[in-house]
This record gives structure tokens, sequence and C-alpha cells, in this order.
């Protein structure tokens, strides 16, 4: 439910795309309302409760509800929390409050930010683990504590044990690649228990204490603390985005879980599989304008790849999220927080990389200035986590030079 | 407060910023929260024009006052200004959020550039309520007022004002294209087009002009008021939806510009012969086709009330229901309606919308993209004519004038076959409900409900079942 004015009705609805191919499109959805307030009005509490009832009775199996609040139903006076717990005792579901205003502490705005929040409000209604299985798998937990310090071999002893479950977090633009990152955590050993978000409420796996949290994308920070907060352990590690994120991500995950897993055979074998593509790409000058928060991991497997990165934009960098990235993207790239969008026209102008990834608002005005653009959104919807997401990325780009190449040797 | 699942309209920001984007040499600041600045991407996608929204934002920000960091209004209008040397025309959009957080707009004089300074134009009328299209007409209003200053020697020749429909219209630019063509075979010139493509000089000649000629009326009633009551020019308002409605402003407006009526029926003669298949399509149809054949439409204000003319008198359908969704244009609009229906209507929850054209019974509906949904659950046919509209082709086609009135009678000619002899139809309503299986049909939201009801239907023929009880009912939901 997304309460506001007319004003966040309109976002929702012209919003182009849906984010992921197989989700429903938010215009015309039936699990999308808008509570449309009127300024006029005098504010009176548990009204918008009443509103949100009406709509979820009308709506056979609600398993949660979820409102957003921003800023402008905040001035027209809503206590949100007051009509979330209303909401939540009257309908006997879970209900939650989601302010997609509400400043980060980097400033900045992700168009991620609003799936971060609504995230960390999942994680707070996921089943918590019941107290039987958190002794089953804390017992061997707290025996490494005690012996650890003068046997030295803790890890070992986890091992003979069982690994703590996995729980993975995020990745919703690309829900196949989370399916594979999945698969491969399994084959080192790794018990994945599900995924926040799930396919559905009843999908949803327990996560507290003595769970492993798996974060698929660095921006997703309110999420990753409401983790924290009910006791899992937040992996922080590369995101597993190209081949040597994702070997360091199942490594760390792995090792967190209580697995060993030596991925650098692995690695290796995919960098030899996919040495054709990286001919496709190798010293290809490539300029990220981006908005979706994925842009310093892409970056950093295309600078790996062989590729040029000439610059990297985003809108926010919590630097403590990235630290990793950063640090594995090194010092030779120009990154920019919050660039300015008429200053970033001016630089790419300058710089006439061989392919620009920018988000929609750039998008149409560099392809007039002649440059080859590729949406983010695009790499998001082919799937970019794990292995083959590290070669659906290639190939992604190896198609758009093909296509260009043809499309230039036409003579118009 | 209203529960809806969808709106129409977007905030009167918005319409601020279409009216902005439509015209060469404005620039226009947003006022609102970091995460509302999504008009250049909307823009981006739908127009695919290359060009950027000239659009900047100035985010609201919590920060200790004169800071002159971005999010300070009196800094974001003077950069502006400094790093686009081509502005000539400033305004200011304020986001609801903005609006509702009661900030006072500071006296701003924009600094000079070359010797002028553009003129910074506020809107001191926008309110949280306001709706898209009524801010569009006031802020072009307001953008007239600013810039038309003096009266002009009347143009040496006939000439006219075009008011057309602003970015994100479909078609918007097909539609000034056509009404030039037009105007340009009776021999009247186009002072302006206003607002796409217009630039800030234009604005100053608009007095020039011997008539305003109002295409896309939600968007130029202010602003042309404004010059009737100033210069004394006069307006032409008729819907050009049609070949009637297009034969009767040319002739209004050859009338007011003085001109030989006999040429401009030659030329209203020779566009029906050769542009205009409308006519054609109605006389070349059978009767069968038409005779008893309801269509509802629904929109702004211009399409459905031209498309409501032109369906009901030239094409002989019968209009079931005819409404729109601009409550501000409630009784001009219900006036103009019920010349050709009796079922006209003011709403703007769609839901409600779904329930009046479902309620009417239709064979073809006509509307904006969130009636689709209705017409597919009634399964009858669907043309998303009136905006808001979510598809942006690259050949724009016009609506208006004898060329729109040709694409018309092709849209129709798609969609209405013969009338079927529709086997289905007497089991369809053979099959009875049970009381308890009715109680919770009726419990749907109305816009699933012709869906559900038709599911239900069709299980129970499945199942070979005499009537639709509530466990079927269920059961076709799942």
């Amino acid at each position: 439910m997304v309460v506001g004015t007319r004003a966040e009705a309109h976002i929702a609805h012209s919003l182009p795309a849906a984010p992921a191919p197989d989700l429903p499109r938010i215009a015309g959805s039936t699990r999308v309302a808008f509570v449309v307030l009127d300024p006029a009005e005098t504010p009176q509490q548990g009204r918008v409760a009443t509103r949100v009832i009406e709509a979820a009775a009308g709506l056979r199996g609600t398993g949660f509800v979820l409102l957003v609040v921003g800023r402008s139903a905040e001035l027209l006076g809503v206590d949100a929390d007051f009509e979330a717990r209303l909401v939540q005792r009257r309908l006997d579901l879970p209900a939650e409050v989601v302010n997609p205003d509400a400043p980060y502490e980097a400033p900045g705005t992700l168009s991620t930010d609003l799936e971060d929040r609504a995230l960390a409000a999942l994680v707070g209604v996921c089943p918590k683990r019941r107290t039987s299985e958190l002794l089953e798998t804390a017992s061997p937990a707290k025996r490494l504590h005690r012996f650890s310090g003068f046997l030295g071999r803790g890890r070992d002893e986890v091992r003979a044990g069982r690994t703590r479950p996995v729980v993975l977090l995020g990745g919703l633009a690309s829900p196949g690649a989370a399916g594979e990152l999945a698969l491969d955590l399994e084959r080192v050993g790794v018990e994945v228990v599900g995924r926040v978000p799930g396919t559905g409420m009843k999908e949803l796996p327990a996560l507290g204490e003595g769970t492993v949290v798996a974060v698929m994308d660095p921006n997703l920070t309110a999420a990753a603390r409401a983790a924290e907060e009910r006791g899992a352990r937040v992996v922080r590690t590369l995101t597993p985005v190209g081949v040597d994120g994702t070997a360091r991500f199942i490594h760390d995950v792995a090792a967190e879980a209580g697995a060993k897993a030596n991925e650098l055979a692995r690695a290796r074998s995919v960098w030899e599989g996919i040495e054709p593509l990286r001919n496709r790409v190798r010293g290809k000058r490539i300029f990220f304008a981006g908005d979706t928060g994925l842009e310093v991991p892409l970056a950093r497997f295309l600078a790996d790849a062989g590729a040029v990165v000439l610059e990297v934009g985003a809108p926010r960098l919590d630097r403590r999220s990235l630290a990793i990235e950063l640090q594995a993207l090194g010092p030779d790239v120009d990154v920019v927080q919050s660039p300015d969008w008429r200053g970033q026209l001016g630089r790419i102008d300058a710089a006439r990389p061989d392919v620009v990834v920018a988000s929609p608002g750039l998008h149409v005005p560099l392809v007039a200035r002649g440059h080859l653009c590729r949406s983010p959104q695009d790499f998001l919807d082919a799937g970019v986590h794990g292995y083959e997401g590290a070669r659906r990325i290639l190939e992604l780009l190896a198609r758009t030079f093909e296509r260009a190449e043809a499309l230039d040797s036409v003579n118009l | 407060m209203r529960l809806l699942r969808g709106v129409y309209e977007g905030p009167g920001s918005h319409g601020i910023l279409r009216v902005a984007a439509s015209m060469r040499g404005v620039h226009a600041v947003l006022r609102a929260l970091p995460g509302e600045g999504y008009f250049p991407a909307l823009y981006g996608a739908r127009e695919r024009s290359g060009e950027a929204a000239p659009v900047s934002l100035s985010p609201v920000l919590e920060q200790p006052e004169d800071s002159w960091g971005p999010g300070d209004l009196t800094r974001d209008l003077s950069s502006v200004v400094r790093r686009h040397p081509e502005t000539e025309a400033v305004i200011l959009a304020r986001s609801e959020a903005a609006l509702l957080s009661e900030e006072e707009v500071p006296e701003i004089s924009l600094p000079p550039r070359g010797g002028r300074s553009p003129r910074l134009v506020t809107c001191d009328w926008e309110a949280p309520g306001v709706g898209e299209v009524e801010a569009a007409d006031l802020a072009l209003e307001d953008l007239i007022r600013a810039h038309c200053r003096g009266r002009h020697q009347r143009s040496p020749f006939p000439t006219v004002n075009l008011f057309g429909p602003p970015v994100f219209g479909p078609g918007a630019a097909a539609e000034y294209a056509e009404a030039e063509r037009l105007l340009t075979l009776i021999g009247v010139g186009v002072n302006a087009r206003i607002p796409l493509g217009a630039s800030v000089g234009d604005l100053g000649r608009l007095s020039q002009a011997w008539v305003n000629v109002l295409l896309y009326r939600e968007v130029g009633e202010s602003a042309t008021l404004y010059l009737q009551d100033e210069f004394g020019t006069q307006r032409v308002t008729t819907p050009m939806v049609g070949a009637a409605g297009t034969g009767a402003a040319l002739r209004t407006i050859g009338e007011l510009c003085q001109l030989d009526p006999k040429r401009v029926q030659q030329a209203v003669w020779a566009e029906l012969a050769r542009t205009a298949k409308l006519p054609w399509y109605a006389r070349l149809g059978k009767p069968e086709t038409f005779r008893d054949r309801r269509v509802a439409i629904f929109g702004d204000f211009t399409y459905p009330l031209g498309l409501g003319y032109a369906l009901s008198r030239e094409v002989g359908l019968e209009v079931a229901a005819c409404g729109t969704y601009l409550g501000h244009l409630e009784r001009d609009f219900l006036f103009h309606a019920h010349t050709f229906t009796d079922q006209a209507f003011v709403e703007d929850d769609p839901e409600e919308v779904a329930a009046r054209i479902e309620a009417s019974d239709p064979d073809l509906v006509v509307g904006t993209h969130l009636e689709e949904g209705v017409a597919d659950s009634l399964d009858i046919p669907f043309l998303p004519l009136c905006p808001p509209t979510d598809h942006s082709p690259f050949v724009e086609r016009p609506l208006m004038g004898y060329a729109g009135s040709s694409v018309l009678a092709d849209a129709l000619d798609g969609v209405l076959g013969p009338p079927e002899e529709e086997p289905e139809a007497a089991e369809v309503t053979g099959i009875p409900w049970a009381d308890e299986a009715r109680e919770e049909l009726a419990e749907i939201p109305p816009f699933l409900r012709g869906r559900a009801r038709r599911l239900a239907e069709e299980r129970a023929r499945e199942l070979g079942s005499p009537d639709v009880t509530r466990e079927i009912f269920l059961e076709s939901r799942r």
C-alpha cells in the first residue's frame, strides 16, 4: 500500500519497467494499491488502516502488508507506525512500514533504496529460528569457541558437525542468477535455506541467530543491518558479480557457514571458459554513468576481464559497505559520487568511450550524440550474479559491439 | 482519503514540467525531495528525441540554512541561469511534499545574462491538491502573462495561434502538423504553436494572431481567455476530431479571419475527397456492423468529447458512457457530452470508471491505458486513444484533422467486425449463480469482477455443473 499524495501514486505508475520480467507490473497490478490522501482533509488516526483492511479483504491470499509512507503523508499527519499496528491487529497479518524518503547516512538517492527498505521490512517478518534448531547448530559453535583458543582447529570442528544455514539476501532483479548461486553454494557443502525475497510469504526462510546472511547487492545496507539486529551473521565480502567476485563470495560465505571451499580451481576454469569472450571486450573503453548501484562490482569485473573502465558514477557511495569493492577496483578508475549529469555528458563527449552504461535519462541523449549505450537494467535482466552471470555480462557486451558494428557498416 | 489502484493525472509539478519541457528557452527548477527528480528519466524514455529535459532538481534537504550548497533554492535558481546561458525564462515547480513542508519561496532576482536577465515565474497558485492538467494550464497562462507585453500590430494576412497538447501527449507533434496543414489549405498562416516547440520569443508575439485555435482545450483554456480579455483575440474551441468537427472548426476559423466562405468550403471538399476516410468508412461499412453497437469512452476532455461526437454522429455508434477524469472541467464536459449521450460522468477512480464502463455493457472501449484491464475482462476490443497512454511510437499519427479521421477509421476497422452470432453468449447467461457464490463475487474489487465471473462460469461448464456454486467459484480463483 502506497500511502501519500497523487505524486507517489504517479511515480509508481510511470516507472518504465518492472524490476524483473517475471514479476507483475506495478501499473494495473492488483497487489499494489494507493491510498491517496486529500490535503484539505483533517487527519484522523486509524483511517489509513481502515482503507488498508478494506483492500486486503478484497484480495484473497494476502500474507503481508507493506505500508510505503513517505514524507508527504507524514506532513499530512499520518502516524505510520500506529496505522501499521492497527492493521496488524485487525487483519492478524504482519504489517510493516517503509519510509522511502528517510535519508541514508551517505547522502544521495539510489533507485534501489526502496528495494533495500522493503527487504529490511521482509527480514523483520521472517520466521525466527526455533530454539531447538538453534541449539543443534549452536552447540558445535559454542564448543568451537571454548576450544579454538588452544586447539586452533575450530573450523574443522564445525565442518565435522553441521554447517550453518545460509540465507541469500537481495538479487531481486535477477531471480535466475540467484538460483545458480544457491546451487554453487550447495556444491561446496553449504545449506542454502532460502532467499529474501522468496517467491511467497510462506517461502520466507527462518532467519536469526546462527543464520548466515549472504548479501547479493552492496547497497542493501538497511536490509543487512536488519538481519544483523536479528542476530544473523552478515558476510562482508565482494558482491557475487564476475568470476573473482563470485569465487571470493562463495569462499567467504562457506567459511562463515563452517564449510571449506577452494574456489581457485573453479575460478581458473571459468576464466578459461570465457577466454574467447574476453577477447571481445579486451581494450574496450567503458563508462558507467549508472544508477543501479551495481556499477562498482560490474566495473571491477570488466577491468579484470581486460576492459578499460573510464569512470564509475553512482548517486551514492556508502564507503563502508563498498569499501571492499572499491579496494578491489583499484586506484586507477575515477569513481564519482552523485555526478552532475550534465558534467557527465561533457566528460563522455570528451572521452568517446566504446560503450556507456547509462540510465534512461542519459540513454537517449547519448545515443543521439553517437555513443553506444547499454542500460544498466539490461545487465540486471540478464542476471549478473554468479559464474554464469559473468559469462552473460561478457556475452551481452559482445552482442552490443557486434550489433553496433553491423549497424555501422550499413551505408545509409 | 481514497483507495485507488492507479491515477490518471500526476501531481501539479508534473504538469508544470511538461509545459516547460515542451518549450524552447524555458528551464524548470523542480523543488522536491531527492527521490522525486524522475522527470528527466521519464522524458528520455518517453520522448526519445535525444534532447535532455530542461529540468533541474533543487532537492529539499535537511541542512543548516545559508549553507549555499545544493538544496538552497536561491543558489539553485541562479546556478541554472549560469549553467544554461540559452535560458530565457525559469519556472519554479514545487512537488507536493515541498508544498506541504510550507517553506517560503525567497525573493530572488536572477543574475543578468548578456544584458538581459531571464524572467522567473513562480506559480503562486500551486497547492497540493492541484492536478497535472490544471497546473499545466495555469503554468502556461503564467508564462504568457510574464512574456506577452504590449499590443503588436495584427499580422497583415490572417494568422492563428495553435494551442495544442504539451509533451507526452500521444502524437502531440502530429496534431500540430495536421492542424497547420489544414490551415494552410484554407489560406491561414500559423503565428505560433503553443506550447510544443514554442520559444520564449513566440510568447511575446501572440497578440499578432487574428484568432486563437484551441486544439487541446485542457492546456490553453486559461491562456486563451487571458489573451481574449487583454487583446480581444477570439477563440475557436471546437474539438478538431472527426471530419465533422474538423470542418466546423475550419469554417469558424474562416469566418473569424474574414475569408471567402466558398474558398474554405472548396478546401474542405477537396480534403473530404482526398484525405478524410472516416465518412468513407461509415458509408462503406454494412449498417449491421454499426447498428446497436455500444461504445464506452473515457479520457481527458478534448479526446472523449471529439471522439464521442464523431463516433455517435459520423459512425453511428451508440455512446453508452462517456467520462472524464478532469474534475475541474466538470460543467463544461457534461454540457458538451450531453449532446451525444445521456451517460456522461466525471470520475477519477479507475475502479469506479471500470464499474461504470462495465455497467454500460459496451461492445467497444475507447480509453486511457488504465481501461485496458476492463476491456480485457469484458473480452471486448479496446482502443487506447485518450491520454495518458503508455506507448510512445516512433511514427506519431494525428487523431485530429482529416488525416486523424482516417487514423480513427483504420482503428475502428480493425476492431469492429460484423456482429458475431455468439453461441457462447447464450450459454454464459444460461448458467445460474448460487447465492453464496454471488456474495463471494460481490467482495471482489469491481475491476476484477468481470474476469472472475467469466472464469467461474467457464469452470462450471468444464465440470458440467448446472450452476456456479461457491466451491466452483473459489476454485476458479486459485
